[in-house]
């Protein structure tokens, strides 16, 4: 991991921002904060590499906006989304343009820093991802043909009730796959059985 | 002939005159279309006038004998006309019989005979005399009054509103059906009694005053503007009623008609109406609450996170120094950021429960769920001495559900079947949890309580019943929308032993469901 990596937090919310920072700081990295995507994006950037981690609901310019003028302008820095409870289909999304990860706030401070820390130490995140994903593409094979429907319309961000439709069975039966989904993957929530299937490059 | 008509005893001087007199009324007589009829009843020849003829619409010489008049009447009248005028000879007396006679025009005419039987010095019978009169003008009348009093009569049997009719002294004239039904006195009870019969004290023995009052000042207290006021049934038993009255004055003096509506049902429904909305108000500050409860949990979340943040970061510098004091600062340091996770846990779950939408439904164990939900339910059940048991089937292992749901209909269940053995001597709980048919787990929990009252069996499951004193009654009705929302069924049964038994099931989860689909 470079010792001088700078890890920027955007957030609207002042507490979490200046608390994070203070987090991060007692770490070990270095620590720039924004209270709005502009603001970050009018600063002089620094160089090197780095980590943003960036809240996903904001107002003027939002976490997704951001994560896109980050990846067109061709900067080298890893983005990590704090979504809301529940806001699935918009980490979905993030994931697909090109997020380093994604994580639902509430979080614990330790699933934090790992992320952080794989993300920058690119070499040993993609060989521990990999060694990761190839576990759960494993996993991904074990489930059966109706499991990988469904889970295919979680991972596309569609409710119980959209699934049921397209595959011609009840919300209660979607339910059903869902929970025997979550127990297979070994995810203890959504966002994390849909993190595990996104790196294992379902999308 | 008779001696009272025998011309023979009359002077001849007078014959003349005597005469022109009897003919002049004849025409009278005659003019006015009064029949005139004499029966020989020796001999059964008649002589009639021309107006009788005209009546009978025929000619004078088709009425030979009484049996040719008779023949003329209305086939039902035919045989009581007869009756009536044999009857009359035998006692010779007069009598009165109307009777119908089918015109030459083929219209039916109304006739009033009135005959005299008389007699010769032996008692004899020997003639009958009478008039006829053509009254089919008053019959038509008399048809058209009762026709329109039976409408009348119809319309009052069915109107729902009893009525009274009472005379200036406060006498019962009428009572109808209606009002048989509402007070449980038959008309021949109330008829030609006081109307105060009908009321409670003190109205009962004033009301005699009250007609008085009207009488003498004409100020009217209910006449036309009708109030409510109470009745007293036949059983004793007072009820609200709507009372109208209306004044008459006929012929046969004044009449005060007095329309009764039962008000009984319109104020339980109003008590019941304002009840329910008391019950709304409490709901709706219940769900207001439940909402502001939610957007707490998310305000309050952000700060919590933040203190973790700054203990965490604490906790991370403490760890390089060599200061004594400073593994003092990280223990409390650690037991600090542990309270923050219980109270983001707290939050979380009242997240959780005031929570709406999709539910989360997930293979869970009924082990586990029960160990939680009861850790929460039966706090203090030990210390008020009550017995609870356990009995979950040992074939019985996962089932589908949403955690936090399920567990809220089982602390429910667990609490009310504390609360109903508040009072009792014996105080057993027991959970029975077992497999059934069609893949479902059975849970039961039975208690030693009160038991439900039968009229409460029915409507268990509805909002806002309860039995309690301070319960909303909304616990058993949210209890059935999630059980229901499982695919499972909640009901109640009498236990056995006393008090009640709450079943409901869930499905049961296993690997082959989704693996065979």
């Amino acid at each position: 991991m470079p010792a001088n990596s700078l890890i920027t937090i955007i957030d609207d919310d002042e507490s979490m921002r200046k608390s994070l920072a203070f987090r991060l700081r007692a770490a070990g990295f270095r620590v720039a904060s924004y209270g709005s995507a502009l603001a970050f994006l009018d600063a002089p950037p620094d160089i090197g590499e780095g980590c943003v981690v960036t809240d996903i609901r904001m107002p003027q310019m939002d976490g997704m906006e951001l994560l896109r003028r980050i990846k067109s302008s061709g900067r080298n820095l890893h983005v990590i989304v704090m979504t809301g409870h529940g806001d699935v289909s918009l980490a979905v999304e993030a994931m697909k343009l090109g997020a380093s990860d994604f994580i639902e706030k509430p979080f614990d401070d330790e699933t934090l820093l790992t992320m952080i820390r794989a993300a920058l130490n690119s070499a040993e995140a993609s060989s521990r991802r990999d060694g990761k994903a190839l576990e759960t593409v494993e996993l991904i094979r074990s489930l059966t043909a109706r499991e990988r429907e469904v889970l295919d319309g979680l991972v596309a961000g569609r409710s119980n009730k959209d699934i049921g439709r397209d595959l011609d069975i009840s919300p209660r039966t979607v339910e059903i796959y869902r929970a025997n989904l979550m127990r297979k993957m070994r995810a203890t929530s959504l966002s994390e059985l849909i993190r595990i299937a996104i790196k294992a490059g379902l999308s | 002939m008779d001696r009272g008509r025998n011309p023979n005893r009359i002077g001849d001087e007078d014959t003349g005159l005597k005469r022109e007199g009897e003919e002049r009324l004849r025409k009278v007589i005659e003019d006015a279309g009064i029949g005139v009829l004499e029966v020989n009843l020796l001999t059964g020849a008649i002589s009639c006038s021309a107006a009788t003829a005209r009546l009978f619409g025929v000619a004078c010489e088709a009425l030979a004998t009484y049996d040719d008049v008779l023949a003329l009447l209305h086939p039902e009248d035919r045989q009581s006309a007869a009756q009536a005028i044999k009857h009359c000879i035998k006692e010779h007396g007069a009598s009165e019989l109307d009777y119908r006679v089918l015109g030459p025009s083929g219209t039916m005419c109304w006739l009033c005979q009135r005959s005299q039987v008389y007699s010769d010095r032996d008692n004899v019978p020997t003639h009958m005399r009478g008039v006829i009169l053509d009254i089919s003008k008053r019959k038509k009348a008399e048809a058209e009054l009762k026709s329109r009093e039976e409408h009348l009569r119809s319309v009052l049997e069915i109107v729902p509103d009893a009525m009274i009719v009472i005379d200036d002294r406060g006498i019962i004239i009428s009572f109808s059906a209606a009002a048989s039904r509402l007070f449980g006195f038959t008309e021949s009870e109330t008829v030609g009694r006081n109307v105060s019969m009908l009321m409670p004290e003190p109205d009962r023995s004033r009301h005699d005053s009250y007609i008085a009052r009207y009488r003498d000042t004409g100020q009217a207290r209910v006449i036309g503007v009708g109030r409510v006021v109470t009745g007293q049934r036949q059983d004793g038993s007072t009820f609200p009623m709507q009372l109208s009255l209306v004044e008459t004055c006929s012929g046969e003096g004044r009449h005060f008609t007095g329309f009764v509506r039962d008000l009984t049902e319109r104020e339980e429904t109003q008590a019941k109406l304002q009840e329910l909305q008391s019950e709304l108000a409490h709901m709706s500050r219940l769900t207001a609450m439940g909402e502001m409860a939610s957007t707490l949990a998310h305000e309050l979340n952000q700060p919590l996170a933040a203190v973790g943040n700054y203990l965490n970061g604490c906790r991370q510098l403490l760890e390089g120094t060599q200061n004594p004091v400073a593994s003092e600062i990280q223990d409390a340091l650690n037991e600090a950021a542990e309270q923050i996770v219980r109270a983001g846990q707290i939050i979380r779950h009242l997240r959780d429960f005031v929570a709406r939408g999709e539910t989360e439904k997930r293979i869970e164990r009924v082990a586990k769920l029960i160990e939680e939900a009861s850790a929460l339910a039966l706090v203090g059940a030990r210390e008020q001495g009550i017995k609870i048991r356990f009995a979950v089937d040992p074939t019985v292992d996962n089932v589908f559900a949403d955690r936090v749901q399920v567990q809220q209909v089982l602390i429910n269940l667990l609490r009310n079947a504390i609360d109903a053995m508040q009072h009792s001597t014996r105080r057993e709980l027991t959970l029975v949890v077992a497999p059934t048919k069609a893949n479902m787990v059975m849970f039961s929990v039975s208690d030693t309580g009160t038991g439900v009252p039968d009229d409460i069996a029915p409507r268990l499951f509805e909002p806002f019943m309860t039995t309690k004193l301070h319960g909303m009654g909304v616990g058993l009705s949210i209890s059935r929308t999630i059980v229901e929302s499982h695919g499972g069924r909640i009901w109640a049964e009498p236990n056995e032993e006393g008090g009640s038994i709450f079943h409901f099931t869930l499905q049961a989860a296993t690997e082959s469901q989704t693996d065979a689909g």
